[in-house]
């Protein structure tokens, strides 16, 4: 099915004006699939800013447009200059690997190792170079 | 209903020739992940290499069978 256009739109200007944005199930604060709370926690151990769309409330629509213009169906999805970078594997795998600090041109934290085992703690590395506290943008609202 | 992990497996073989398929449940038989080894990832992305698998079983999860799919690709060569 094709998806609709003026959503399209929406998602293609949203992708041009954030540098780093995170499609996901929920919001960076209440994440409601573990795959979407893995990747929040990645960018923020990264320390970068990032914008937020929750997908929950369009899953169905969002997903006929990340069809067509990513050809990947499945939530979170983390854009990067305009390209999408992957799901939680991939996203988790580069952080893993520097890559993904490469990318965003941030340092590597320390901890990245201990990335996937890390539940519920504060990133303890936040003093280490980072500038302050990654911006989280509200979730982007989307009119039907 | 869980997913049946062996027919996912063969999707993927026949999908990918010549591929080593693991396929693993990680919680309730929706939450799976596929653990994948074939020399024509050379060259490809990993969003390439995971879009092939995720191809490979996309009827399971348009039938609803697979809620999420993790996947890990390698080449022989990189193992």
């Amino acid at each position: 099915m094709a998806a609709n256009p003026e959503l399209r739109a929406q998602v293609e200007s949203a992708i041009a004006d954030n540098p780093v944005l995170l499609f996901m199930k929920g919001t960076p604060d209440a994440p409601q699939c573990g795959f979407s709370m893995r990747t929040v926690g990645v960018l923020e151990q990264v320390g970068v800013e990032y914008g937020a769309i929750d997908v929950l409330p369009m899953l169905q629509p969002l997903r006929e447009v990340t069809s067509e213009i990513a050809d990947w169906q499945t939530f979170p999805q983390l854009y990067v200059k305009g390209e999408l970078v992957g799901g939680c594997d991939i996203v988790e795998e580069m952080f893993e690997a520097g890559e993904l600090a490469d990318l965003l041109g941030t340092e590597q934290p320390e901890s990245a190792g201990a990335a996937s085992e890390q539940s519920g703690e504060e990133s303890p590395n936040r003093s280490g170079g980072n500038d302050g506290e990654p911006y989280q943008s509200p979730p982007m609202q989307i009119e039907n | 209903m869980a997913a049946d992990l062996t027919e996912l497996k063969e999707m993927i073989e026949a999908a990918i020739p010549g591929a080593g398929v693991e396929v693993l449940d990680e919680g309730g038989g929706d939450h799976l992940r596929a653990i994948v080894s074939s020399d024509r990832f050379e060259g490809l992305s990993r969003l390439d290499q995971h879009r092939m698998v995720k191809a490979a079983v996309a009827e399971r999860f348009e039938d609803g069978t697979i809620h999420a799919l993790s996947v890990q690709t390698s080449t022989p060569s990189s193992q």
